[in-house]
């Protein structure tokens, strides 16, 4: 049974995991499916699969119910485990890489409550930092915010790193969606706690940004309930809900298209749901 | 709290057992990936899926087929040719403008039509010949819809003028020959006809055309009534159509092919010199007279109709649903737009009608491995999404060839996309390293303007030579310039680079002065300091006194700061003794020459000048 299929960043590669614990890469260029690889390392089944930006090679990263993160990469043609994170208690549930500008980090959401950062450092080595408690029983979903270079318009000059403000949002069987940030100090917090749900939330979608102050949250749960979220101050403070649809079932997975106007819904009630999202237009 | 109308639009997938299944799926760049899953995280599922595949869905696959790709690259040209006309043309030399456009979208589209029709006939298979005759159908029909938008919402024909093209547009688009209007030239009054009808070049007024065509009408009202052709039913069933009888034109059902046929004629005979604003009132009973109740309107029928009635958006709605792509939608909005005939309606997303609808059409354009550069300009010309949108598109196209690479980032570079150009070139970069190609990664590293990466590849190269003895990509080092500056590792790549270089040209004060001053400066990586002193040995054993003694001060310096600073070794193997042992004496010769230099140098200095 397939748990996850992801396309790559150009469409031309889809990696896909199962619950009889494989992770298996396809070339599906030009309409054909050539199995590339099938890697084997997990020991229980595999919940989803997230590929990096290409600008670091091509890595794939992938969680279980194992309570393992592992993290792929193809050197000389041929795919190998590179890293293996087992920081956790008990099943991850999602895995997210985050805007290729803040370098390599993915986030992890697992069972435990706990969220988990992996940083790449360079040589092979990874940085973890753990958000313990992040949602009690559980978290279930992790996305991330895009990166937006706060304020300046002013091209950095060659070789610094802007200071972006690193953000994600998760949501937990504690039916909330928690906004974290940064802080100077490498430390993350809490910032925001989004409730409206009334059940465990099962899936946070951020979407793309499209230029527009406005930051847009998907959230759907338990509760057959699709709410989308907006904040339009840059502060990122005042968040709003609107109550998009109502389903008859669970909702499991919600996913933005790439320029964030489609919000695809998959619901309980098993049918595949597509829905033309309209932007907030706030520009006169 | 706010809600958001409508029903999603629900799509079924062929194979997947949607009521016992569960469905994950994800985006893709262009697509969409959806496969039969469970998602309680069970770790034993009881659930077996019934479908092993993975569906890839896509919406625009209009954009694989061969001969519509004509249709595409053809619109795109006349697309920015309509974007160039100059705003300040108004009044009658803009409309001719403007209607010259959209014939020219008509004559691409009926060459399209066209081809397909000659592939349908060659088809060797039946299936295969029936989709491509369905192909030409919807081209067929398109055409007609926007000749008719042309006629009413771009023409913009008046009474009396109006009714001229649609018999123009009716003609073109029924097969059959118009039987019935041959027999009435044929018939009783023709002079009466040809006169009327002399329309072009004509004086006349509407007034004093409606005029004769009143007194022609009653005159054959009157053979009527005074049943002068009783003898013959076949005159008289003319007369009356003549008349524009209903009854008696529904009678000819056959000749006419469909109710616009029928509405037109009808109007040629009971109202010519109809006006614009009345025509909907006959057109929708004419649909509902021919189609008597029996079969109810199809969408071709409804577009028809809501042009009739003027209504532009409803037009545009219903095309939108029925057709399969966004280019019937997208080029006809744009046009429509350019004659001023859209209001600003407020929608939400890309802020009005036309650039929403340009917007899908170029993002569907994007899931080509070609057509993508048309979609560029699209987006160029949608003023408040289209640049961001094209910054998300742009990065996903597959880079498979430097000459595509380098398209993409010249279109980046135009449009001041920096940050695109920034991170495609570090892909490239990442790409080159891996298929070591060093030289290769060097360049599109300078051209991200990424100094962590420059570093990197600098190393490579440093180690490269310490490996190999020489340096790969010369010519790329050799002639860096300012770009040398962007890391510390590759300024020190480049002037050691320019440090042999001198020593080639036998330059060697210069290239002294140059080695010392990459360990004083810092620029040198400690790590290769033992290196350069090595490359002082010649400079130190030549004949002549090339370091002077400051110079070799500093030199034993650098030496001994080197030596101070090395880890003390513990054991070791027979390898590592081994290199020990080089160490050690690559050290001392060192220092002797170094001591020898020095002893040389200051006698030199000592000595009076030309003695």
């Amino acid at each position: 049974m397939i748990h996850d299929a992801q396309m790559d960043y150009y469409g031309t590669r889809l990696a896909t995991c199962s619950s009889d614990r494989s992770v298996k890469i396809f070339d599906v260029r030009n309409g054909g499916q050539i199995l590339i690889a099938d890697l084997r390392g997990h020991e229980g089944p595999v919940w989803q699969v997230a590929w990096a930006h290409p600008m670091y090679g091509n890595i794939l990263a992938s969680c279980s119910y194992d309570r393992k993160v592992i993290i792929w990469r193809e050197e000389n043609g041929t795919w190998e485990k590179s890293h293996e994170h087992a920081g956790h208690d008990s099943s991850v549930n999602s895995v997210c890489w985050a805007p290729h500008d803040y370098g390599l980090i993915l986030a992890c959401g697992s069972s435990d409550g706990a969220i988990s950062l992996l940083t790449y450092t360079g040589e092979g080595q990874w940085e973890v930092k753990k958000i313990n408690n992040a949602h009690t029983i559980g978290c279930n979903a992790v996305s991330w915010a895009p990166a937006v270079v706060p304020g300046s318009l002013i091209d950095q000059p060659s070789g610094q790193k802007p200071n972006y403000i690193k953000r994600f949002a998760s949501g937990g069987c504690d039916n909330l969606i928690k906004l974290w940030k940064e802080e100077e100090d490498g430390q993350w917090k809490e910032e925001q706690k989004l409730e409206a749900h009334s059940d465990w939330v099962r899936d946070v979608a951020w979407a793309p940004s499209i230029g527009l102050p406005t930051s847009t949250i998907a959230s759907c749960s338990q509760d057959g309930r699709v709410f989308i979220w907006n904040c339009d101050d840059a502060s990122g403070n005042t968040w709003s809900p609107k109550l998009l649809h109502k389903f008859n079932d669970v909702v499991w997975h919600v996913s933005w298209s790439i320029t964030a106007n489609i919000l695809a819904v998959s619901g309980g009630d098993n049918k595949e749901e597509l829905q033309m999202q309209p932007q907030i237009d706030h520009l006169p | 709290m706010e809600e958001f109308d409508g029903e999603p639009a629900v799509t079924v997938i062929p194979g997947v057992n949607s009521k016992k299944n569960q469905m994950c799926f994800d985006w893709g760049p262009g697509e969409m990936l959806v496969c039969e899953t469970s998602f309680s995280k069970k770790e034993k599922s009881e659930m077996v899926p019934s479908c092993p595949f993975i569906y890839i869905i896509r919406k625009d696959v209009d954009v694989y087929s061969q001969i519509l790709r004509k249709l595409f690259n053809e619109s795109h040209g006349i697309f920015l040719g309509l974007q160039r006309i100059d705003e300040e043309l108004t009044g009658k030399s803009r409309k001719s403008q403007l209607v010259r456009v959209s014939k020219n979208y008509r004559s691409v589209i009926r060459a399209c039509m066209e081809e397909m029709h000659q592939v349908a006939i060659a088809a060797k298979d039946p299936a295969s010949g029936r989709q491509f005759s369905s192909q030409v159908s919807i081209l067929s029909a398109m055409e007609l819809i926007w000749n008719l938008c042309e006629i009413l919402f771009i023409e913009v024909a008046p009474a009396g003028h109006l009714l001229l093209h649609l018999l123009d547009w009716v003609r073109l688009h029924v097969c059959e020959v118009d039987s019935l209007s041959a027999d009435v030239l044929g018939s009783e009054n023709p002079s009466n006809h040809d006169s009327f009808w002399n329309l072009p070049g004509n004086t006349q007024t509407l007034t004093e055309l409606e005029l004769k065509w009143q007194h022609w009408h009653e005159e054959c009202e009157q053979y009527l009534q005074d049943s002068t052709f009783a003898t013959n039913p076949h005159l008289e069933s003319l007369l009356k159509i003549m008349l524009g009888d209903e009854a008696a034109l529904l009678e000819q059902k056959e000749l006419l092919s469909n109710w616009y046929h029928f509405l037109v004629t009808r109007l040629l005979y009971s109202n010519p010199t109809v006006k614009p604003i009345d025509l909907h009132y006959y057109a929708q009973s004419s649909l509902d007279l021919f189609l008597g109740g029996e079969s109810s309107p199809e969408p071709l029928d409804n577009i028809l109709l809501a042009a009739f009635e003027f209504d532009i958006h409803q037009v545009i709605k219903e095309c939108s649903i029925a057709l399969s792509n966004w280019w019937f939608v997208a080029h006809l909005t744009d046009l429509l737009d350019h004659c001023k005939l859209l209001q600003s309606h407020n929608l939400y997303f890309g802020s009005n009608m036309r650039e929403f609808l340009l917007l899908e059409y170029a993002s569907g354009l994007f899931a080509h491995p070609s057509l993508w550069q048309l979609g560029v300009d699209y987006f160029d010309y949608c003023p408040k999404l289209g640049r961001v949108s094209l910054e998300l598109h742009i990065e996903r196209i597959p880079l498979n060839t430097e000459q595509k690479a380098l398209k993409v980032l010249r279109i980046c570079e135009q449009r001041q996309m920096t940050e695109q150009v920034r991170s495609i070139c570090k892909i490239l970069a990442m790409k080159a390293v891996r298929n070591n190609r060093l030289g290769s990664a060097l360049s599109w590293s300078i051209r991200a303007k990424d100094a962590a990466f420059a570093t990197l590849v600098s190393d490579r190269f440093l180690r490269d030579y310490c490996e190999r003895g020489c340096f790969s990509d010369l010519d790329l080092i050799d002639n860096l310039g300012p770009a040398m500056m962007l890391s510390d590792r590759l300024t020190f790549l480049g002037k050691y680079r320019e440090f042999h270089r001198m020593y080639g040209e036998k330059r060697f004060a210069d290239a002294a002065s140059l080695l010392l001053s990459l360990m004083t400066s810092r620029i040198a990586p400690r790590s290769f300091w033992m290196t350069l002193l090595t490359d002082a040995l010649p400079l130190l054993e030549q004949k002549q006194v090339i370091f002077s003694a400051e110079q070799t001060y500093e030199l034993m310096q650098c030496l001994e700061d080197l030596m101070s600073r090395r880890p003390v070794r513990g054991e070791s193997d027979i390898q590592q003794l081994q290199d020990e042992d080089i160490e050690t004496t690559k050290v001392e010769m060192l220092r002797l020459a170094l001591a020898r230099n020095l002893a040389r140098a200051i006698i030199r200095e000592g000595s009076l000048e030309g003695s």
